[in-house]
C-alpha cells in the first residue's frame, strides 16, 4: 500500500511541477512578445511601430490585412510618402498618401494635405470639422515595411474574440517549439 | 518512432527545408519570379511534411532492446530503497 | 519529435521561420537593382491664373510628361489583380506589378520655406506602361497659400513609390526646374 501512495504523491506532484511549467512558458511567450513590441517602439521612435491596415482606401499600395512597419524620424515630412495619423475625435489612425506640404521656416509650421490612392478627393472631409490640414502631431510615423496578410490574424482575433483564446490555449501546448525556434 | 528515428526525422526535416527554401530562392531570383519561389518552397514543405511527420517504418528500425524478465529472475533483487530511486531516475527521463 | 502533432508542428515553425527569412533575403535583393530611370516634363500652356475670392492664387497648367521607369520593376515589385472597380484602365493580363507616380510642383514664397503641391498622379500597371508619354492638365488643384504665384519660379519633380511584395517600400524622385508662372492673372 506504501508503494502505491508513493506512486500517487509522484504522479501528483508531476501535474503540479506540468502546470506550473506551462504556465512559466506561457509567461515566457508574454513577455517575449512584450520585449520585441517595446524594442521595436524604441528603435522606430513610433508609438505604435507595426499596424494593421483596415481599409482598402490604400489600393493597389495596401490591403485590407497588411501589416506596415511604421518610422518616426525627425525628418520633415514631404509630399509622396505614406503617413499613419490621428484625427481628432476618431478611434483608428488613418493610412494615406501625403499629397502637400507647406512649410514655415522661422515658425516651424508645417500644413499637409494627404489622399487616399484609390479616393478620388482629398482628405478635408476626413479630418475634424473646420480642419484644412494636417499637423505633424497627428502623425504616427512614416510606412517604411510591408508584409502581406499577415495582420488578418489580428483582424480575425479582433472581429471574433473567441478565435483569440483558442489560439492562446494552442500556444499554450506548443510552446516550447515556439520558444526553441 | 524510436530514439534514433526522432533523431534522423529532426535532422532530416531541417535539411529538406534548409535546401528547398534555397533552391527555391535561387530559382526565383533567376527567373525573376516570386511566385515561382513561393511553389518550390510550398512543394518542399508539402514534401517534407510528407517524409517526417507520419511515423513511416524506416525511422522504427532501432527498437528498445528491453532486458529479458527471466534474465533479471537470475540476479538476485535489489534493496527497495535502490528500486525506488531507479525508478525516480528512469521516470524523469 | 515523439508523436504526430510534435513533429507536424516542429515543420509548421521551422517553414514559417524559413519562409521569413526567404522574405527577408528577397527583400534584400532589391538592393541589387541599380535602376537608371528618366524623364521629362514640359509646360505646354497656362490655361488660367486667377486669384481666388478669399486671395489664395490659383494656376491652372497643361503639361506634356515623357518618362521611362522601366528599371525600377524587379521580382518582387508588388503586383495586383486588376479589376475594373478601381478603375485604373487595366489592361487584360490578370496579375500585374505596378507602381505609382505623381508630379508634384514645388516652389519658396516668403511666408513658406518649401511648399510641394501634387498636380497628377498615375498608378503604372504593367512593364510596357512604364515608357510612357502623356499630355495632361494637372490633375489637383495648384493653389498656394496666399497670393505668390505671379512670376513665381519653380521646379516640377517626378517622384515615384514602387511597392515590395514584402519587405522595404522605395521611392525615389527626378527634380526638373526651369519653370515659371506668368506675371499676370489672367481672370
Amino acid at each position: 500500500m506504501g508503494w502505491i501512495a508513493e506512486h500517487v504523491e509522484s504522479i501528483k506532484s508531476m501535474k503540479i511541477r506540468d502546470t506550473l511549467s506551462q504556465l512559466i512558458t506561457l509567461g515566457m511567450i508574454v513577455s517575449t512578445a512584450l520585449i520585441i513590441w517595446k524594442a521595436l517602439m524604441c528603435l522606430t521612435g513610433s508609438e505604435s511601430p507595426v499596424v494593421v491596415v483596415l481599409s482598402g482606401s490604400m489600393e493597389p499600395g495596401f490591403k485590407r490585412g497588411d501589416i506596415l512597419f511604421l518610422h518616426m524620424s525627425e525628418a520633415p515630412f514631404r509630399a509622396g510618402e505614406i503617413v499613419v495619423y490621428n484625427v481628432e475625435g476618431k478611434p483608428i489612425p488613418i493610412v494615406h498618401r501625403v499629397i502637400e506640404v507647406h512649410e514655415q521656416e522661422n515658425s516651424g509650421k508645417v500644413d499637409i494635405l494627404t489622399k487616399g490612392d484609390a479616393n478620388p478627393v482629398d482628405d478635408r472631409s476626413l479630418y475634424a470639422y473646420g480642419q484644412n490640414w494636417l499637423k505633424p502631431q497627428q502623425i504616427m510615423g512614416r510606412a517604411v515595411g510591408f508584409v502581406p496578410y499577415a495582420g488578418w490574424v489580428t483582424i480575425i482575433m479582433t472581429e471574433k474574440p473567441i478565435i483569440k483564446y483558442m489560439l492562446v490555449g494552442a500556444l499554450d501546448s506548443a510552446g516550447e517549439t515556439y520558444l526553441l525556434f | 518512432m524510436d530514439w534514433q528515428g526522432q533523431k534522423q526525422a529532426e535532422l532530416w526535416m531541417q535539411i529538406l527545408l534548409l535546401v528547398f527554401s534555397v533552391g527555391a530562392l535561387a530559382t526565383g531570383y533567376i527567373i525573376g519570379s516570386f511566385r515561382m519561389m513561393m511553389l518550390i518552397y510550398a512543394g518542399g514543405v508539402f514534401f517534407t511534411t510528407l517524409v517526417t511527420v507520419p511515423n513511416w517504418p524506416f525511422f522504427n528500425r532501432h527498437p528498445l532492446k528491453w532486458l529479458d524478465p527471466s534474465e533479471a529472475e537470475k540476479h538476485p533483487k535489489p534493496q527497495k530503497a535502490v528500486v525506488s530511486k531507479d525508478k525516480k531516475k528512469s521516470s524523469k527521463k | 519529435m515523439h508523436s504526430f502533432g510534435y513533429r507536424a508542428n516542429a515543420v509548421l515553425t521551422f517553414a514559417l521561420t524559413i519562409l521569413a527569412l526567404m522574405c527577408a533575403i528577397a527583400s534584400f535583393s532589391d538592393n541589387f537593382n541599380f535602376p537608371s530611370p528618366s524623364a521629362e516634363i514640359q509646360i505646354v500652356g497656362f490655361n488660367g491664373f486667377k486669384k481666388k475670392p478669399h486671395g489664395n492664387d490659383e494656376v491652372s497648367l497643361t503639361m506634356n510628361i515623357t518618362a521611362d521607369l522601366q528599371s525600377l520593376f524587379t521580382w518582387n515589385t508588388k503586383q495586383f489583380i486588376c479589376s475594373d472597380k478601381l478603375g485604373f484602365g487595366c489592361p487584360m493580363t490578370i496579375w500585374n506589378p505596378f507602381f505609382f507616380v505623381f508630379v508634384a510642383a514645388e516652389y519658396e514664397t516668403p511666408q513658406n520655406s518649401l511648399n510641394q503641391v501634387s498636380l497628377w498622379d498615375a498608378i503604372i500597371l504593367a512593364k510596357e506602361h512604364a515608357k510612357f508619354w502623356i499630355q495632361t492638365k494637372n490633375k489637383y488643384r495648384f493653389v498656394d497659400q496666399g497670393s505668390n504665384l505671379r512670376g513665381k519660379d519653380f521646379n516640377l519633380t517626378l517622384h515615384w513609390h514602387v511597392m515590395p511584395k514584402t519587405g522595404k517600400m522605395f521611392a525615389d524622385k527626378l527634380v526638373m526646374s526651369g519653370f515659371r508662372i506668368p506675371e499676370e492673372h489672367s481672370v
